[in-house]
């Protein structure tokens, strides 16, 4: 892969501000638009930036496939125990009579980990191409 | 077939009111901040009324990402 210095210098740069952008999209999602699947895919495009940096402490394709099998354990269990809490599958487990705030906390936590979902695997898919196939 | 389809779709922008089924629209705009806790409607809609369709959507990434690392595989040669 032909890189320059340009590229590399502006990849250092630019990627604590695009991780930080993207944590603004994803922790606001319930007030602002935006939300998970938004978020998910700006932190995917924060990690390809760095994709001309020399790899030596970058994670590998294999964990990765396995963090994002995990996270769909958990997106599932953290929308099933709502039937455990309030009888009703698939919403909200805090109860119906609390508070505008409280419920808030169902909303950020099922946020966060549908974008790191989302991420990994924009991360999977367009990764394969660069490398070309190669599989460590 | 094509001229009908854009007279329909910008008669439908310009007056919303003349097409008379309005009962889910209000009752989403008057009821999701008390049930839900979000300020942003499309926020509740999918992460509570419709999460059921949430999930098939992070299932259908996943099938995506693993068929597309099969694809891209190289031989080796024997």
């Amino acid at each position: 892969m032909n890189t320059s210095e340009i590229m590399k210098c502006a990849a250092r740069v630019l990627y604590p501000f695009m991780l930080l952008y993207g944590f603004y999209i994803i922790l606001f999602g319930d007030r602002s638009p935006g939300g998970g699947f938004q978020g998910g895919a700006i932190f995917a495009t924060a990690y390809l930036v760095t994709i001309f940096l020399p790899e030596e402490s970058r994670i590998k394709r294999n964990t990765l496939a396995k963090i994002e099998k995990v996270l769909f354990m958990i997106i599932i269990l953290i929308a099933f125990s709502s039937y455990f809490t309030r009888g009703i599958l698939f919403t909200n487990f805090i109860p119906g009579n609390s508070g505008i705030n409280d419920k808030r906390i169902f909303l950020v936590l099922l946020n966060f980990f549908i974008s790191l979902k989302v991420a990994t695997g924009l991360i999977l898919i367009i990764s394969a191409f660069v490398e070309e196939g190669k599989v460590e | 077939m094509v001229i009908g389809i854009f007279y329909f779709t910008q008669e439908s922008f310009l007056d919303i009111n003349k097409y008379k089924n309005q009962y889910t629209r209000n009752y989403y705009i008057e009821n999701a901040l008390e049930e839900t806790g979000a300020k942003n409607i499309v926020s509740a809609i999918y992460m509570d009324y419709r999460l059921f369709d949430s999930i098939f959507e992070a299932g259908i990434l996943l099938i995506t990402a693993t068929a597309i690392i099969f694809m891209t595989n190289k031989d080796e040669k024997d």
